[in-house]
C-alpha cells in the first residue's frame, strides 16, 4: 500500500528536470604510494522529491562522492574533475565563498556521528537560534509584527516549531542542553532540524543512521521519508545497509570501487539485479523472515592506486569475458529507469534491438 | 492457528538438565561515584537477574539495543566483568567465584571474539606472536610446535600461512577478524562468545566470516554465544535467541519461531523496526516511543512498561515472572498469555 | 580436554612452517633498509655517529688535548680561525676545536644520562600508576604532581646546592625533577591503551598484570617515549649548560657546550666564534636527534 503511493510520486525521468546532475565525476587523492583513483566517471541524476540511495561497501567511494559534490574533502591533495550541475551552475567551478552560500543553505548534509557534529560548547538553543537568524530573518520579522513579540521570542517560537517537526519532545528543556547531554537519536533529529532550517532543495545523508539503534533508526528513517514527501526535498541517502535502501528509497545506485555499476528503481534492482556485483551483494545480505543461505563474492576491493584495467570488478566476476579486461564498461540502459555498466548486457542489448 | 505454531516449535530434543553453561540469578553491577570510604553512591545494574542455559553445540543469539547489557553479560560469563551476585556454571562447575590461577584452565575453554578486530590485535605484535600468546594456554601444544600450530590455525580460518610474521595493520578488516577467530581457537575452546563480531564488517565480508564461523562450529564441535544488535544476522546464524532489554532477558525462543511469533511486546517492536532488504516486504517501520532507560535507575516492575503499548497497572508494580513456553523457550511478561490469545503480537504484518 | 581437533596433518604444516621462516628473514632486513633510505635520517645518523666518535676518541682527535681539558695558552688569545687554530681560540688562548670536542664529552654524556635515567625511572612508574588505579597508583600520581608543581630548574638548583657543585652532581640534580614528565606521559598513554580490546583479550587468556604491562602496554607506549627522549636531549644539554653558567655545574677550567656559549657571550660582537662554535655543535646534535627521532617515529607508526 505504502509502496504504491511512493512509486506514484516517482515521475519518469524525462518529465522532471533533475535538481542535481553529476556528470563524469573523477576524484583522485595523492597518497605516498601514488595517485589513488577514488572515483572514476560517476554519473547520476537526483530528481526532486526522491530518495536516492547510494549503496556500496567500505572503499567504494560513496562517501567521497557525497563530499566532493560540495567540495568538502579536507586536508587532501588531489584532483577533482567532471561536472556537478546544480541550478545550472557547476559546483566544482565555484569559489569557496560561492559554495558557502550553497552549503547548509540550498544543499544540507547530515553525518554519521550526530553528537560529534554538534558544537559541544554552545547549547542546542544557541546554535539553532543563530541559524534561524541567518536564514529565516524574514519569517522572524513577520512573526514579530503579527504577534508583537520581541525578536528573541519570535526566534524561539520558530525554533520550537522546527524541532517539533522532527519529532523532538520537551523542547523547552532540550534547547538548554549541550551536545553531550542528549542521546544519539535526539542528536540526529536535532541535526536534521538544523539542516532543514534553510529549506534546502537537497539533503545529503551520509550514513546518517548507521550509529543508531534499530528502533531509533526507524524514527529517523520515517522522518526522512515524510520530509521528502511533505517538503519536496530530494535526499541522497548514502548507506551500506541495503535494508534501508529497500525500505525507504525510490531509486538505488550501487557503487563498486569508485564507479556506479548499476542504478535503478528500488523494486527493479532488488527483483532483477543485473550486474554480477549487485547480485553478489544482494545474496550476502541476510533478510529477516527469510532464512535463505548467504553467499558472498570472494576476493577483496581492488587497490585504487593500480586499479584493474577495464571493468574494476572483473577479477572477482564469475562471468568474465575478454573484453572486461580491456575496456571500461559504459552505462547501458537496460530498460526504463534501469542502467547497468556491464558488458554482459551489451550483447543482449544489441540483440534486443535487432529483433 | 497458533496451536500449529506451538507444536512446530519443539524441533529437537536437547539435554536441558545438562547445559554447557548455566546462569542462575546473575547480576553484574558496577559501582559508580565512589565516596571517600569506598561506598558506591549508586550501582549501574548492567545485568540483573539473568537465568539462562546455553546448550552444548548450539549457537545462542543474544540480541538487544546498545546499552542493554548484552556485552556485559557476555563478559560476565567469561569472568571479564565482575560478578555481583549469582551463579555461573560451566560444565557443571561453579566458576563464578574462581579467580587467578584456578580460573586459568577455564579461560582456555571459553574464548571471545570482539567487535573491532583492529583494536583487538596489538599493533606491535606479529600474527605469530598473537597466536603463540594464546597457544601458551593450550597445554596440549609444546613450545617448539607453536609455529606449526599457528600455521595450522591460519589454515583453519582460510588465511595464507605465509603472512604469519606480518603485523595486523597489513590485513583487511575481514582478515583481522579471522585472525581473532584463530586466536580464540588456539586455546582449544569449547565455548566462544562473539561480541558483535561481524558488525564492523561489510556485508560480503560479513557473509564470509559467518560461513567460516558456521563451518568451524561443525568441524570443532563448538558452542557459540552470538551477541548482536542486528536481528537479521541473529536469525541467520543462531538456533536459539535471547532478547535482552535494560539488563534483563525478556524472551528466549528458537530463532525460527521468535521472529514469526514474538511473545514479548518489545521483541515485536524490535522486529518491526528492522529494515528488511527486500522492497516487496516494504512496511511502515514500527516506531517505539520513549527512550532506553538508564541502567542506574531502571523502571520498577517490568523494565519495559514505560514504553509498552499493552501496559496495565501491575506492570509498574510487580516484576513479571518467567512464563515457560516449552523446554527451551520462555518469556517474561505479565500479560503474555492474554496477548497471545488476542494474537496482537504475531499478526503485525497484517496490521499495516 | 581430551580431543584436540588440531592434531592432524602434521607433516604438511611442518613444511609450511619452514617456508614461512625463510620468508620472514627477508622481511626483517627490509624494515631496517627502509629507515636508512630516508636521506635526512641517514644524514642525522652520520652526524650523531661523528659526534659520538669525536667525543669518545677525544684525546686522539683533538689537536690540542690538554687545551681541551683547560690548559691556558695566553700567547694566542682571541685568535680568529686559522690553519693552526681551525676554529679560533678563546679568551685564554685555548683551541676552540679541542674545547668543543672535550666539552661535547660532558654535554653529550650528561644529556644522554639525564634523559636515559629519567626515562628509566619515569616509564615503569608511569606504567604501574596507569595500570593500577589503587593506592600505589594514587601515591605515584601525587608525587608526580608535587614535582611538576615546582619549576624544574629551581629543584635542580636546590639539589645541586645540597649535594655540591660539579658536572656529575649536576646530572643527578637534573634527573630528579626530570623523571616525573615521563611518568605523566606514560600514565596518560596507558590509561587509553589499557581499555583497548587487545588488553582485554590478553586478560581473557589469563595473563597477569606484569605480563600485560611489559608485553602489551610497553611496546605501544615506546613510540611517544622514544620521541620524547630524542626531543629532550636538546633541553637536557642546555640545562647542564645553565647550571654550569650559574656555577653549579661543570667547573672551569673544564667546560661543556652550554658553559662555552655563556663564556663567549660578552665578546659575541667582536670574537663571535667563541659562542657560535659550541652553539653550532649543540644545534647540529639537537637537530640530528630530532630528525632521527622523527624518522624513527614514522617507521614505528607505519608498523602499527
Amino acid at each position: 500500500m505504502n509502496n504504491i503511493t511512493l512509486n506514484k510520486n516517482l515521475k519518469p525521468a524525462s518529465e522532471v528536470e533533475p535538481v542535481l546532475k553529476v556528470r563524469d565525476l573523477n576524484v583522485a587523492f595523492n597518497i605516498p604510494r601514488g595517485q589513488a583513483k577514488i572515483l572514476e566517471g560517476v554519473n547520476f541524476d537526483l530528481f526532486p522529491k526522491e530518495i536516492l540511495a547510494l549503496v556500496g561497501e567500505t572503499g567504494s567511494g560513496k562517501s567521497v562522492t557525497a563530499r566532493s559534490l560540495l567540495n568538502l574533502i579536507p586536508g587532501r591533495s588531489g584532483e577533482t574533475k567532471g561536472q556537478v550541475l546544480f541550478a545550472e551552475n557547476d559546483l566544482l567551478l565555484m569559489s569557496d565563498k560561492e559554495l558557502q552560500r550553497i552549503r547548509g543553505n540550498r544543499i544540507s548534509m547530515v553525518f554519521q556521528n550526530p553528537q560529534s557534529s554538534i558544537n559541544p560548547v554552545f547549547t542546542l538553543g544557541e546554535q539553532i537560534f543563530r541559524l534561524i537568524r541567518l536564514y529565516l530573518s524574514a519569517a522572524v520579522e513577520d512573526l514579530k509584527q503579527k504577534t508583537h513579540c520581541s525578536q528573541k521570542q519570535a526566534i524561539e517560537t520558530i525554533a520550537k516549531e522546527k524541532l517539533n517537526e522532527v519529532g523532538l519532545t520537551d523542547i523547552k528543556r532540550t534547547l538548554k542542553l549541550y551536545a553531550n547531554e542528549i542521546s544519539g537519536g535526539m542528536a540526529q533529529r536535532y541535526r536534521i532540524a538544523m539542516a532543514l532550517i534553510s529549506s534546502p532543495e537537497i539533503l545529503i545523508a551520509d550514513e546518517a543512521t548507521s550509529a543508531l539503534d534499530v528502533t531509533v533508526q526507524a524514527h529517523i528513517l520515517k522522518l526522512m521519508k515524510d520530509l521528502c514527501k511533505n517538503k519536496q526535498t530530494a535526499i541522497l541517502f548514502i548507506t551500506h545497509d541495503l535494508g534501508i535502501a529497500a525500505q525507504i528509497c525510490d531509486r538505488v545506485a550501487v557503487m563498486y570501487a569508485g564507479r556506479i555499476v548499476e542504478i535503478a528503481e528500488t523494486k527493479k534492482i532488488f527483483a532483477n539485479p543485473l550486474h554480477p556485483y549487485t547480485k553478489g551483494l544482494l545474496k550476502a545480505v541476510p533478510k529477516l523472515g527469510k532464512n535463505e543461505p548467504l553467499s558472498f563474492v570472494p576476493g577483496i576491493i581492488p587497490d585504487l592506486v593500480n586499479p584493474p584495467v577495464g571493468c574494476r570488478f572483473h577479477r572477482r566476476c564469475d562471468h568474465i569475458m575478454n573484453i572486461c579486461r580491456k575496456q571500461k564498461p559504459e552505462s547501458l540502459k537496460f530498460e526504463d529507469n534501469h542502467n547497468v555498466s556491464c558488458f554482459l548486457y551489451k550483447q543482449n542489448h544489441k540483440e534486443n534491438r535487432h529483433e | 492457528m497458533f496451536h500449529v505454531f506451538y507444536t512446530n516449535k519443539i524441533t529437537k530434543k536437547t539435554d536441558m538438565n545438562n547445559p554447557l553453561i548455566k546462569l542462575e540469578q546473575v547480576n553484574t553491577w558496577f559501582p559508580n561515584n565512589k565516596s571517600i570510604l569506598g561506598k558506591p553512591k549508586f550501582w549501574i545494574k548492567a545485568v540483573s537477574d539473568v537465568n539462562l542455559n546455553i546448550i552444548e553445540g548450539e549457537c545462542l543469539g543474544l540480541v538487544g539495543e546498545s546499552g542493554c547489557g548484552k556485552s556485559t553479560l557476555g563478559r560476565t560469563i567469561l569472568r571479564l566483568a565482575p560478578l555481583y551476585s549469582g551463579r555461573i556454571e560451566f560444565m557443571g562447575e561453579d566458576i563464578g567465584q574462581l579467580d587467578g590461577k584456578v580460573l586459568k584452565p577455564y579461560r582456555a575453554r571459553m574464548q571471545m571474539v570482539f567487535q573491532d578486530p583492529k583494536a583487538s590485535l596489538n599493533p606491535k605484535m606479529t600474527i605469530f606472536k598473537v597466536l603463540s600468546e594464546a597457544l601458551h594456554l593450550n597445554s596440549s601444544v609444546a613450545k617448539e610446535n607453536y609455529l606449526e600450530q599457528a600455521v595450522k590455525l591460519l589454515d583453519l580460518v582460510d588465511l595464507r600461512p605465509e603472512h604469519i610474521f606480518r603485523y595486523p595493520h597489513e590485513f583487511s578488516g575481514g582478515q583481522q577478524q579471522r585472525i581473532c577467530i584463530a586466536r580464540a581457537l588456539a586455546t582449544n575452546p569449547k565455548f566462544i562468545v562473539f561480541d558483535e563480531a561481524t558488525s564492523a564488517l561489510d556485508v560480503s565480508v560479513q557473509a564470509q566470516v559467518i560461513s567460516l564461523m558456521k563451518n568451524l562450529q561443525k568441524k570443532l564441535n563448538l558452542t557459540y554465544l552470538f551477541i548482536s544488535h542486528d536481528l537479521s544476522i541473529i536469525e541467520h546464524v543462531c538456533s536459539r535467541v535471547a532478547v535482552m532489554y535494560a539488563g534483563q532477558i525478556i524472551e528466549v525462543q528458537d530463532a525460527g519461531s521468535l521472529f514469526d511469533t514474538p511473545r514479548h511486546p518489545y521483541t515485536k517492536a524490535l522486529k518491526n523496526a528492522v529494515p528488511i532488504a527486500d522492497p516487496e516486504s516494504r512496511k511502515e517501520l514500527g516506531i517505539l516511543k520513549g527512550e532506553v532507560p538508564k541502567l542506574s535507575d531502571p523502571p520498577s516492575g517490568c523494565h519495559f512498561h514505560p514504553r509498552c503499548d499493552y501496559k496495565k497497572d501491575i506492570c509498574s508494580k510487580k516484576n513479571p515472572i518467567v512464563y515457560k513456553i516449552d523446554e527451551n523457550s520462555w518469556v517474561r511478561c505479565h500479560f503474555q498469555e492474554e496477548l497471545w490469545q488476542q494474537g496482537v503480537l504475531i499478526n503485525s504484518k497484517e496490521s499495516l | 580436554m581430551k580431543e584436540n581437533p588440531m592434531a592432524m596433518q602434521t607433516d604438511s604444516y611442518d613444511i609450511m612452517a619452514q617456508k614461512v621462516i625463510q620468508e620472514h628473514r627477508k622481511v626483517k632486513w627490509f624494515q631496517l633498509r627502509r629507515l636508512l633510505k630516508r636521506k635526512a635520517a641517514f644524514l642525522s645518523l652520520i652526524i650523531l655517529v661523528l659526534a659520538l666518535v669525536a667525543v669518545l676518541f677525544a684525546p686522539w682527535i683533538a689537536p690540542y688535548p690538554e687545551q681541551g681539558q683547560g690548559a691556558v695558552n695566553l700567547e694566542h688569545r682571541l685568535q680568529a680561525p686559522s690553519p693552526s687554530y681551525f676554529l679560533g681560540t678563546d679568551v685564554y688562548g685555548r683551541d676552540m676545536l679541542s674545547r668543543v670536542i672535550w666539552g661535547g664529552r660532558i654535554s653529550l654524556f650528561g644529556g644522554v644520562c639525564i634523559v636515559f635515567f629519567a626515562a628509566l625511572i619515569g616509564v615503569p612508574l608511569g606504567l604501574w600508576a596507569g595500570y593500577n588505579e589503587g593506592i600505589s597508583g594514587a601515591v605515584i600520581s601525587r608525587v608526580v604532581e608535587l614535582f611538576l608543581s615546582f619549576p624544574s630548574t629551581l629543584i635542580a638548583m636546590a639539589i645541586s646546592i645540597l649535594i655540591g657543585a660539579g658536572w656529575f652532581t649536576a646530572i643527578i640534580a637534573l634527573i630528579i625533577p626530570w623523571w616525573p614528565w615521563y611518568t605523566r606521559l606514560v600514565q596518560g598513554e596507558v590509561l587509553s591503551i589499557k581499555q583497548t580490546l587487545y588488553v582485554e583479550a590478553a586478560q581473557m587468556l589469563g595473563y597477569g598484570k606484569l605480563y600485560i604491562i611489559f608485553r602489551h602496554l610497553l611496546p605501544n607506549i615506546m613510540t611517544p617515549v622514544l620521541v620524547m627522549i630524542l626531543l629532550d636531549l636538546g633541553p637536557a644539554i642546555i640545562a647542564i649548560g645553565l647550571l654550569s653558567f650559574i656555577g653549579l655545574g661543570t667547573q672551569p677550567p673544564m667546560a661543556d657546550w652550554g658553559l662555552m656559549v655563556w663564556e663567549g657571550a660578552p665578546n659575541i660582537l667582536s670574537e663571535w666564534w667563541i659562542s657560535i662554535v659550541p652553539g653550532c655543535a649543540m644545534f647540529m646534535v639537537v637537530i640530528a636527534f630530532n630528525i632521527f627521532g622523527d624518522a624513527l617515529k614514522d617507521i614505528f607508526d607505519s608498523k602499527g
